[in-house]
Protein backbone atom coordinates (compact mmCIF):
# COMPACT_ATOMS: atom_id res chain seq x y z
CA UNK A 1 0.00 0.00 0.00
CA UNK A 2 1.05 3.40 -0.53
CA UNK A 3 1.97 6.39 1.63
CA UNK A 4 -0.01 9.90 1.56
CA UNK A 5 2.80 12.07 1.49
CA UNK A 6 0.85 14.82 3.47
CA UNK A 7 4.05 16.84 4.15
CA UNK A 8 3.86 19.54 1.71
CA UNK A 9 7.65 21.78 0.82
CA UNK A 10 9.19 24.81 0.29
CA UNK A 11 9.51 23.39 -3.23
CA UNK A 12 7.39 24.32 -6.82
CA UNK A 13 5.18 21.91 -5.50
CA UNK A 14 4.25 22.41 -2.37
CA UNK A 15 0.91 20.94 -2.06
CA UNK A 16 1.20 17.32 -1.87
CA UNK A 17 -2.15 16.28 0.20
CA UNK A 18 -3.94 13.63 -1.43
CA UNK A 19 -1.12 12.81 -3.51
CA UNK A 20 -0.73 8.69 -2.84
CA UNK A 21 2.42 7.88 -3.70
CA UNK A 22 3.12 3.97 -3.89
CA UNK A 23 6.56 2.53 -1.70
CA UNK A 24 8.12 2.03 -5.39
CA UNK A 25 6.97 2.13 -8.36
CA UNK A 26 7.44 -1.19 -10.40
CA UNK A 27 8.00 -1.82 -14.02
CA UNK A 28 5.00 -3.83 -13.89
CA UNK A 29 2.79 -1.17 -12.45
CA UNK A 30 4.36 1.77 -15.06
CA UNK A 31 3.63 -0.45 -17.64
CA UNK A 32 -0.06 -1.11 -16.56
CA UNK A 33 -0.22 2.52 -16.69
CA UNK A 34 1.15 2.74 -20.05
CA UNK A 35 -1.21 -0.25 -21.39
CA UNK A 36 -4.32 1.92 -19.31
CA UNK A 37 -3.03 5.04 -21.33
CA UNK A 38 -3.01 3.87 -24.27
CA UNK A 39 -6.11 1.68 -24.35
CA UNK A 40 -7.78 4.95 -23.02
CA UNK A 41 -6.45 6.58 -26.57
CA UNK A 42 -7.22 3.67 -28.73
CA UNK A 43 -10.53 3.88 -27.87
CA UNK A 44 -11.23 7.89 -28.53
CA UNK A 45 -9.34 7.86 -31.70
CA UNK A 46 -10.05 4.10 -32.75
CA UNK A 47 -6.63 4.79 -35.20
CA UNK A 48 -5.24 1.33 -34.77
CA UNK A 49 -8.75 0.48 -34.40
CA UNK A 50 -10.00 1.62 -37.83
CA UNK A 51 -6.98 0.43 -39.75
CA UNK A 52 -6.90 -3.08 -38.52
CA UNK A 53 -10.79 -3.25 -39.30
CA UNK A 54 -11.01 -1.46 -42.54
CA UNK A 55 -8.37 -4.40 -43.51
CA UNK A 56 -9.74 -6.88 -42.29
CA UNK A 57 -13.30 -6.39 -43.29
CA UNK A 58 -11.78 -5.52 -46.90
CA UNK A 59 -9.51 -8.53 -47.08
CA UNK A 60 -12.33 -10.84 -45.43
CA UNK A 61 -15.11 -9.54 -48.20
CA UNK A 62 -12.27 -9.92 -51.08
CA UNK A 63 -11.70 -13.62 -49.82
CA UNK A 64 -14.99 -14.56 -50.07
CA UNK A 65 -15.82 -13.07 -53.16
CA UNK A 66 -12.80 -15.15 -54.35
CA UNK A 67 -12.70 -18.05 -52.78
CA UNK A 68 -16.49 -18.96 -53.21
CA UNK A 69 -16.08 -21.29 -56.04
CA UNK A 70 -13.30 -23.14 -53.99
CA UNK A 71 -14.53 -23.54 -50.86
CA UNK A 72 -15.94 -26.97 -51.35
CA UNK A 73 -14.19 -27.58 -54.41
CA UNK A 74 -12.45 -31.10 -55.06
CA UNK A 75 -9.93 -32.22 -57.38
CA UNK A 76 -9.32 -35.65 -58.25
CA UNK A 77 -6.19 -37.62 -57.16
CA UNK A 78 -4.15 -38.67 -60.44
CA UNK A 79 -4.61 -42.41 -61.22
CA UNK A 80 -7.29 -43.42 -58.54
CA UNK A 81 -10.83 -42.57 -58.10
CA UNK A 82 -10.46 -40.29 -54.83
CA UNK A 83 -10.58 -36.53 -54.59
CA UNK A 84 -8.86 -33.97 -52.28
CA UNK A 85 -9.93 -30.51 -51.08
CA UNK A 86 -8.49 -27.99 -54.06
CA UNK A 87 -7.59 -25.55 -51.12
CA UNK A 88 -6.21 -27.74 -47.99
CA UNK A 89 -7.30 -26.76 -44.22
CA UNK A 90 -3.49 -25.67 -43.92
CA UNK A 91 -3.34 -23.84 -47.05
CA UNK A 92 -6.67 -22.14 -45.49
CA UNK A 93 -4.93 -21.51 -42.07
CA UNK A 94 -2.10 -20.35 -43.76
CA UNK A 95 -3.76 -17.58 -45.58
CA UNK A 96 -5.65 -16.97 -42.40
CA UNK A 97 -1.74 -15.68 -40.83
CA UNK A 98 -1.07 -13.99 -43.57
CA UNK A 99 -4.26 -11.74 -43.12
CA UNK A 100 -3.29 -11.43 -39.33
CA UNK A 101 0.16 -10.83 -40.06
CA UNK A 102 -1.15 -7.55 -42.17
CA UNK A 103 -4.34 -6.58 -39.92
CA UNK A 104 -1.21 -6.80 -37.33
CA UNK A 105 1.46 -4.85 -38.95
CA UNK A 106 -1.14 -1.80 -40.11
CA UNK A 107 -2.25 -1.43 -36.62
CA UNK A 108 0.13 -2.18 -34.31
CA UNK A 109 2.63 0.18 -35.86
CA UNK A 110 0.71 2.94 -34.64
CA UNK A 111 1.85 2.36 -30.88
CA UNK A 112 5.81 3.33 -31.48
CA UNK A 113 5.22 5.58 -34.67
CA UNK A 114 2.56 7.81 -33.26
CA UNK A 115 4.51 8.21 -29.91
CA UNK A 116 7.79 9.73 -31.85
CA UNK A 117 5.59 11.98 -34.79
CA UNK A 118 3.65 13.54 -31.92
CA UNK A 119 6.79 13.79 -29.55
CA UNK A 120 5.14 12.29 -26.73
CA UNK A 121 8.06 9.86 -26.47
CA UNK A 122 9.86 12.32 -24.99
CA UNK A 123 8.18 12.81 -22.09
CA UNK A 124 7.95 8.78 -21.82
CA UNK A 125 11.70 8.75 -21.33
CA UNK A 126 11.64 11.35 -18.68
CA UNK A 127 9.11 9.18 -16.70
CA UNK A 128 9.65 5.39 -17.20
CA UNK A 129 12.79 3.16 -17.87
CA UNK A 130 12.78 1.37 -21.10
CA UNK A 131 11.90 -2.40 -19.98
CA UNK A 132 8.78 -0.75 -18.31
CA UNK A 133 7.62 0.70 -21.90
CA UNK A 134 8.43 -2.35 -24.23
CA UNK A 135 6.70 -4.60 -21.72
CA UNK A 136 3.77 -1.31 -22.12
CA UNK A 137 3.69 -1.49 -25.56
CA UNK A 138 3.88 -5.43 -26.13
CA UNK A 139 0.90 -5.67 -23.47
CA UNK A 140 -1.43 -3.31 -25.91
CA UNK A 141 0.29 -4.87 -28.97
CA UNK A 142 -1.13 -8.44 -27.56
CA UNK A 143 -4.38 -7.54 -26.42
CA UNK A 144 -5.35 -5.81 -29.78
CA UNK A 145 -3.84 -8.96 -31.84
CA UNK A 146 -6.05 -11.41 -29.84
CA UNK A 147 -8.99 -9.12 -30.04
CA UNK A 148 -8.76 -9.00 -33.87
CA UNK A 149 -7.54 -13.01 -34.25
CA UNK A 150 -10.91 -13.33 -31.79
CA UNK A 151 -13.16 -11.44 -34.35
CA UNK A 152 -11.63 -12.27 -37.57
CA UNK A 153 -11.01 -16.05 -36.88
CA UNK A 154 -14.38 -16.89 -37.21
CA UNK A 155 -15.63 -14.80 -39.85
CA UNK A 156 -12.73 -16.50 -41.89
CA UNK A 157 -13.98 -19.92 -41.01
CA UNK A 158 -16.94 -19.23 -42.19
CA UNK A 159 -16.25 -17.62 -45.59
CA UNK A 160 -13.27 -20.13 -45.96
CA UNK A 161 -14.57 -23.25 -44.60
CA UNK A 162 -11.86 -23.79 -42.48
CA UNK A 163 -12.11 -26.45 -40.36
CA UNK A 164 -11.10 -26.65 -36.93
CA UNK A 165 -9.53 -29.65 -36.51
CA UNK A 166 -8.19 -30.62 -32.43
CA UNK A 167 -9.20 -28.06 -30.57
CA UNK A 168 -6.70 -28.02 -28.08
CA UNK A 169 -3.94 -27.93 -30.75
CA UNK A 170 -5.68 -25.03 -32.86
CA UNK A 171 -6.20 -22.89 -29.51
CA UNK A 172 -2.43 -23.35 -29.42
CA UNK A 173 -1.70 -22.83 -32.54
CA UNK A 174 -3.37 -19.47 -32.59
CA UNK A 175 -2.23 -18.17 -28.73
CA UNK A 176 1.64 -18.85 -29.94
CA UNK A 177 1.26 -17.31 -33.43
CA UNK A 178 -0.48 -14.13 -31.88
CA UNK A 179 1.96 -14.21 -29.48
CA UNK A 180 4.53 -14.31 -31.69
CA UNK A 181 2.97 -11.82 -33.93
CA UNK A 182 2.73 -9.55 -31.32
CA UNK A 183 6.09 -9.64 -30.12
CA UNK A 184 7.50 -9.05 -33.98
CA UNK A 185 5.16 -6.39 -34.62
CA UNK A 186 6.82 -4.77 -31.48
CA UNK A 187 10.24 -5.09 -32.04
CA UNK A 188 10.15 -3.57 -35.46
CA UNK A 189 7.24 -0.90 -35.07
CA UNK A 190 10.04 0.65 -32.22
CA UNK A 191 12.84 0.28 -35.47
CA UNK A 192 10.62 1.48 -37.37
CA UNK A 193 9.64 4.79 -35.13
CA UNK A 194 13.61 5.23 -34.10
CA UNK A 195 14.27 4.90 -37.78
CA UNK A 196 11.74 8.10 -38.66
CA UNK A 197 10.72 5.36 -41.49
CA UNK A 198 7.35 4.50 -41.95
CA UNK A 199 5.49 1.23 -44.33
CA UNK A 200 8.58 0.44 -46.64
CA UNK A 201 11.22 0.34 -43.72
CA UNK A 202 8.74 -1.43 -41.71
CA UNK A 203 8.53 -4.01 -43.59
CA UNK A 204 11.94 -4.60 -44.90
CA UNK A 205 13.14 -4.53 -41.24
CA UNK A 206 9.66 -7.27 -40.52
CA UNK A 207 10.84 -9.41 -43.15
CA UNK A 208 13.79 -11.05 -41.58
CA UNK A 209 11.40 -11.44 -38.45
CA UNK A 210 8.65 -12.82 -40.00
CA UNK A 211 9.91 -14.74 -42.52
CA UNK A 212 11.21 -17.60 -39.87
CA UNK A 213 8.04 -17.22 -37.53
CA UNK A 214 5.77 -17.71 -40.79
CA UNK A 215 7.08 -20.94 -41.84
CA UNK A 216 7.10 -22.05 -38.21
CA UNK A 217 3.31 -20.84 -37.98
CA UNK A 218 2.87 -22.98 -41.43
CA UNK A 219 4.49 -26.22 -40.36
CA UNK A 220 2.09 -25.42 -36.80
CA UNK A 221 -0.85 -25.09 -38.99
CA UNK A 222 0.23 -28.63 -41.40
CA UNK A 223 0.36 -30.09 -37.62
CA UNK A 224 -3.73 -28.97 -36.86
CA UNK A 225 -4.52 -30.76 -39.99
CA UNK A 226 -2.60 -33.80 -40.71
CA UNK A 227 -5.01 -36.03 -38.87
CA UNK A 228 -3.74 -38.18 -35.59
CA UNK A 229 0.18 -38.14 -35.03
CA UNK A 230 2.28 -38.59 -32.53
CA UNK A 231 1.86 -36.34 -29.66
CA UNK A 232 5.69 -35.22 -29.75
CA UNK A 233 5.64 -33.76 -33.46
CA UNK A 234 2.23 -31.97 -32.21
CA UNK A 235 4.54 -30.39 -29.10
CA UNK A 236 7.74 -30.33 -31.77
CA UNK A 237 5.38 -27.84 -34.21
CA UNK A 238 3.75 -26.25 -31.71
CA UNK A 239 6.86 -26.03 -29.05
CA UNK A 240 8.70 -24.81 -32.02
CA UNK A 241 6.09 -21.74 -32.58
CA UNK A 242 6.03 -21.04 -28.68
CA UNK A 243 9.47 -21.19 -28.39
CA UNK A 244 10.35 -18.59 -31.50
CA UNK A 245 7.70 -16.08 -29.98
CA UNK A 246 9.50 -16.42 -26.29
CA UNK A 247 12.76 -16.39 -27.72
CA UNK A 248 11.81 -12.97 -29.91
CA UNK A 249 10.04 -11.16 -26.85
CA UNK A 250 13.07 -12.21 -24.67
CA UNK A 251 15.49 -10.58 -26.90
CA UNK A 252 13.51 -7.44 -27.75
CA UNK A 253 13.35 -6.80 -24.12
CA UNK A 254 17.08 -7.12 -23.60
CA UNK A 255 18.00 -5.13 -26.71
CA UNK A 256 14.73 -2.71 -26.56
CA UNK A 257 17.05 -0.30 -23.91
CA UNK A 258 19.21 0.35 -26.65
CA UNK A 259 16.96 1.46 -29.06
CA UNK A 260 14.76 3.20 -27.14
CA UNK A 261 17.69 5.37 -25.81
CA UNK A 262 19.34 5.97 -29.04
CA UNK B 1 29.96 35.74 -13.71
CA UNK B 2 27.22 38.76 -13.33
CA UNK B 3 25.01 37.35 -10.66
CA UNK B 4 21.66 38.95 -9.75
CA UNK B 5 18.57 37.34 -7.38
CA UNK B 6 15.94 36.46 -8.92
CA UNK B 7 12.55 38.53 -7.96
CA UNK B 8 10.48 37.58 -5.21
CA UNK B 9 7.20 37.10 -6.33
CA UNK B 10 3.72 37.42 -4.09
CA UNK B 11 1.67 34.81 -3.10
CA UNK B 12 -1.13 35.62 -4.28
CA UNK B 13 -2.95 34.22 -7.83
CA UNK B 14 -2.55 31.48 -9.55
CA UNK B 15 1.29 30.43 -8.25
CA UNK B 16 1.03 30.55 -4.52
CA UNK B 17 0.60 26.90 -4.38
CA UNK B 18 4.73 27.55 -5.18
CA UNK B 19 5.27 29.42 -1.99
CA UNK B 20 4.62 28.10 1.19
CA UNK B 21 7.81 28.71 3.13
CA UNK B 22 5.91 27.63 5.88
CA UNK B 23 6.37 24.17 5.86
CA UNK B 24 9.00 22.03 5.49
CA UNK B 25 10.02 19.48 2.94
CA UNK B 26 10.09 16.01 3.86
CA UNK B 27 12.96 15.33 1.94
CA UNK B 28 16.24 17.61 1.22
CA UNK B 29 17.27 16.87 -1.94
CA UNK B 30 20.86 18.73 -2.47
CA UNK B 31 21.64 18.99 -6.73
CA UNK B 32 24.46 20.06 -8.42
CA UNK B 33 24.97 19.88 -12.17
CA UNK B 34 28.68 19.81 -13.67
CA UNK B 35 29.65 19.96 -17.01
CA UNK B 36 33.26 19.06 -17.95
CA UNK B 37 34.48 19.72 -21.26
CA UNK B 38 30.85 18.66 -23.21
CA UNK B 39 31.28 19.17 -26.75
CA UNK B 40 28.44 17.97 -29.31
CA UNK B 41 29.06 17.42 -33.14
CA UNK B 42 26.08 16.73 -35.41
CA UNK B 43 27.88 14.84 -38.02
CA UNK B 44 30.76 16.76 -39.39
CA UNK B 45 29.25 20.31 -37.74
CA UNK B 46 30.21 20.86 -34.67
CA UNK B 47 27.49 22.36 -32.09
CA UNK B 48 29.79 23.91 -29.33
CA UNK B 49 32.65 22.33 -27.88
CA UNK B 50 34.38 22.81 -24.27
CA UNK B 51 31.48 23.84 -21.91
CA UNK B 52 32.94 23.81 -18.89
CA UNK B 53 30.64 25.10 -15.37
CA UNK B 54 29.27 24.47 -12.10
CA UNK B 55 25.60 24.91 -10.86
CA UNK B 56 25.11 24.25 -7.17
CA UNK B 57 22.47 24.15 -4.97
CA UNK B 58 19.99 27.17 -5.35
CA UNK B 59 21.66 28.69 -8.23
CA UNK B 60 19.80 29.52 -11.61
CA UNK B 61 22.13 29.18 -15.02
CA UNK B 62 20.71 30.75 -18.02
CA UNK B 63 22.29 29.31 -20.93
CA UNK B 64 22.10 32.00 -24.03
CA UNK B 65 23.40 31.90 -27.75
CA UNK B 66 22.26 32.64 -31.26
CA UNK B 67 19.43 30.23 -33.23
CA UNK B 68 21.68 26.94 -33.54
CA UNK B 69 24.21 27.48 -31.41
CA UNK B 70 23.19 24.48 -28.98
CA UNK B 71 21.32 25.45 -26.01
CA UNK B 72 18.28 23.07 -26.61
CA UNK B 73 21.31 20.29 -27.17
CA UNK B 74 23.08 21.61 -23.69
CA UNK B 75 19.75 20.79 -21.91
CA UNK B 76 19.19 17.72 -23.95
CA UNK B 77 22.49 16.10 -22.83
CA UNK B 78 22.21 17.49 -19.28
CA UNK B 79 19.07 15.47 -19.15
CA UNK B 80 21.13 12.44 -19.93
CA UNK B 81 18.59 12.10 -23.43
CA UNK B 82 21.60 12.83 -25.55
CA UNK B 83 25.22 11.61 -25.76
CA UNK B 84 28.05 14.16 -25.65
CA UNK B 85 30.55 13.74 -28.47
CA UNK B 86 33.01 14.78 -25.67
CA UNK B 87 32.92 15.38 -22.20
CA UNK B 88 30.48 14.83 -19.45
CA UNK B 89 27.59 16.21 -18.31
CA UNK B 90 27.54 14.99 -14.40
CA UNK B 91 24.71 15.48 -11.92
CA UNK B 92 24.47 14.85 -8.15
CA UNK B 93 22.01 14.18 -5.76
CA UNK B 94 22.71 14.71 -1.86
CA UNK B 95 26.38 14.17 -3.17
CA UNK B 96 25.26 10.96 -5.33
CA UNK B 97 26.35 10.77 -8.90
CA UNK B 98 23.23 9.81 -10.83
CA UNK B 99 23.85 8.10 -14.80
CA UNK B 100 22.05 9.36 -17.64
CA UNK B 101 18.84 7.35 -16.77
CA UNK B 102 19.14 7.99 -12.76
CA UNK B 103 19.01 11.48 -12.93
CA UNK B 104 15.76 11.75 -14.63
CA UNK B 105 13.51 11.29 -12.00
CA UNK B 106 15.31 14.27 -10.50
CA UNK B 107 14.26 15.80 -12.99
CA UNK B 108 11.67 18.88 -14.22
CA UNK B 109 12.08 19.27 -18.45
CA UNK B 110 10.12 22.04 -20.09
CA UNK B 111 10.85 22.47 -23.88
CA UNK B 112 9.26 23.14 -27.33
CA UNK B 113 10.15 19.58 -28.19
CA UNK B 114 8.18 18.05 -25.25
CA UNK B 115 4.82 17.01 -25.70
CA UNK B 116 1.54 15.43 -23.94
CA UNK B 117 -0.66 13.72 -25.27
CA UNK B 118 -3.08 15.39 -27.33
CA UNK B 119 -5.88 12.46 -26.93
CA UNK B 120 -5.99 12.94 -23.45
CA UNK B 121 -7.21 15.52 -21.14
CA UNK B 122 -4.77 17.73 -19.29
CA UNK B 123 -6.37 15.88 -16.13
CA UNK B 124 -5.71 12.33 -17.47
CA UNK B 125 -2.11 13.35 -18.82
CA UNK B 126 -1.07 14.32 -15.08
CA UNK B 127 -2.59 11.62 -13.58
CA UNK B 128 -1.19 8.94 -16.45
CA UNK B 129 2.63 10.71 -15.30
CA UNK B 130 1.64 10.84 -11.93
CA UNK B 131 1.39 6.96 -11.89
CA UNK B 132 4.58 6.52 -13.54
CA UNK B 133 6.01 8.00 -10.80
CA UNK B 134 4.39 5.37 -8.45
CA UNK B 135 1.36 8.39 -7.32
CA UNK B 136 -2.27 8.63 -7.55
CA UNK B 137 -3.29 12.00 -7.24
CA UNK B 138 -6.89 12.59 -5.65
CA UNK B 139 -9.53 15.11 -7.54
CA UNK B 140 -8.67 17.50 -5.18
CA UNK B 141 -4.81 17.48 -5.71
CA UNK B 142 -5.37 17.39 -9.41
CA UNK B 143 -7.73 20.75 -9.61
CA UNK B 144 -4.71 21.99 -6.99
CA UNK B 145 -1.65 21.39 -9.54
CA UNK B 146 -4.30 22.69 -12.71
CA UNK B 147 -4.92 25.82 -10.61
CA UNK B 148 -1.27 26.34 -9.62
CA UNK B 149 -0.56 26.82 -13.78
CA UNK B 150 -3.51 28.79 -14.79
CA UNK B 151 -5.46 25.51 -15.80
CA UNK B 152 -8.10 25.85 -13.48
CA UNK B 153 -11.27 24.41 -15.05
CA UNK B 154 -9.50 23.24 -18.12
CA UNK B 155 -8.72 20.02 -16.82
CA UNK B 156 -11.35 17.68 -18.58
CA UNK B 157 -10.66 19.24 -22.03
CA UNK B 158 -8.48 17.49 -24.39
CA UNK B 159 -5.25 18.67 -24.97
CA UNK B 160 -5.67 18.63 -28.67
CA UNK B 161 -8.08 21.31 -27.75
CA UNK B 162 -5.67 23.64 -26.02
CA UNK B 163 -4.21 26.86 -27.00
CA UNK B 164 -0.51 26.55 -27.25
CA UNK B 165 -0.28 28.82 -24.21
CA UNK B 166 -2.19 26.41 -22.16
CA UNK B 167 -0.10 23.25 -23.46
CA UNK B 168 3.00 25.16 -22.38
CA UNK B 169 0.94 25.44 -18.59
CA UNK B 170 0.17 22.10 -18.57
CA UNK B 171 3.92 21.31 -19.32
CA UNK B 172 4.95 22.88 -16.42
CA UNK B 173 2.61 20.98 -14.03
CA UNK B 174 3.95 17.93 -15.73
CA UNK B 175 7.65 18.86 -14.80
CA UNK B 176 6.77 19.57 -11.29
CA UNK B 177 4.95 16.56 -10.57
CA UNK B 178 7.35 15.24 -8.46
CA UNK B 179 9.14 18.23 -6.62
CA UNK B 180 12.50 17.45 -8.67
CA UNK B 181 15.55 18.76 -7.27
CA UNK B 182 16.58 20.02 -11.05
CA UNK B 183 14.59 22.34 -13.34
CA UNK B 184 15.99 22.36 -17.39
CA UNK B 185 14.01 25.01 -18.66
CA UNK B 186 14.04 25.67 -22.97
CA UNK B 187 12.59 28.76 -23.62
CA UNK B 188 10.91 28.66 -20.11
CA UNK B 189 8.24 31.05 -21.13
CA UNK B 190 7.36 30.46 -25.20
CA UNK B 191 3.72 30.67 -25.28
CA UNK B 192 2.78 32.27 -22.62
CA UNK B 193 0.98 35.64 -21.95
CA UNK B 194 2.03 38.07 -19.10
CA UNK B 195 0.61 35.57 -16.27
CA UNK B 196 1.98 32.77 -17.78
CA UNK B 197 5.32 34.46 -17.19
CA UNK B 198 4.65 35.56 -14.01
CA UNK B 199 3.96 31.86 -12.70
CA UNK B 200 7.11 30.67 -14.20
CA UNK B 201 9.41 33.43 -12.15
CA UNK B 202 7.03 31.91 -9.38
CA UNK B 203 8.75 28.67 -9.93
CA UNK B 204 12.16 29.50 -10.82
CA UNK B 205 11.43 31.71 -7.72
CA UNK B 206 10.50 28.56 -5.22
CA UNK B 207 12.73 26.09 -6.31
CA UNK B 208 15.62 28.67 -5.55
CA UNK B 209 14.33 28.50 -1.88
CA UNK B 210 13.34 24.54 -1.62
CA UNK B 211 15.16 23.12 1.15
CA UNK B 212 18.11 21.78 0.01
CA UNK B 213 18.60 24.19 -2.74
CA UNK B 214 17.26 23.35 -6.11
CA UNK B 215 18.90 23.82 -9.62
CA UNK B 216 17.25 25.53 -12.47
CA UNK B 217 19.07 25.68 -16.05
CA UNK B 218 17.30 28.21 -18.83
CA UNK B 219 17.82 28.28 -22.28
CA UNK B 220 16.49 31.34 -23.41
CA UNK B 221 17.94 35.08 -25.16
CA UNK B 222 14.98 36.97 -23.43
CA UNK B 223 16.77 39.77 -22.20
CA UNK B 224 14.27 39.39 -19.19
CA UNK B 225 14.71 35.44 -18.55
CA UNK B 226 18.47 36.05 -18.93
CA UNK B 227 18.05 38.12 -15.53
CA UNK B 228 16.85 35.69 -13.62
CA UNK B 229 19.83 33.92 -13.37
CA UNK B 230 23.23 34.45 -11.55
CA UNK B 231 25.15 31.92 -13.64
CA UNK B 232 25.61 32.69 -17.44
CA UNK B 233 26.62 30.63 -20.14
CA UNK B 234 27.04 32.28 -23.51
CA UNK B 235 27.38 29.34 -26.64
CA UNK B 236 28.56 30.23 -30.20
CA UNK B 237 27.72 28.13 -32.99
CA UNK B 238 30.60 26.25 -33.72
CA UNK B 239 33.14 27.45 -31.06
Amino acid sequence: MGRVADTAGAGPVSAQAGVVTSSRPAWLSEAAALFAKDLRAEMRTKVAISAIGVFTLSALLLLGLATAALKEAQIPIPDTDLTRPAWDPAGKMALLWVLLCFAAFTGLAHSFVHEEETGTSLALRLSMPAGAVYAGKLAFNLALIFAVALVATPLYMLITGMPLGPPLVFLLVMIGGCTGLAGAATIVAALAAKARGTGALYSALGLPILFVFLALLLNAAKTVYAGPQPALDVVKAVGGLFSYGILLITVSALTFGFIWED
Amino acid sequence: MPARQAGKTSASGPGRWYNSDKVQREDHNEASVAWEGVGHRFGARSVFSDVCAQVEAGQVCVVTGPNGSGKSTLLRITAGLLQPSAGAARISVNGQPLDAVARRPHLGYVAPDLTLYRELTGAENLQFFARLRGMTLSRDDLIARLSAVGLRGRGRDLVSAYSSGMRQRLKYAFALLDQPSILLLDEPTANLDVDGAAMVEQVIAAQRRRAGGGVTIIATNEPREVEWGELRIRLEPGR
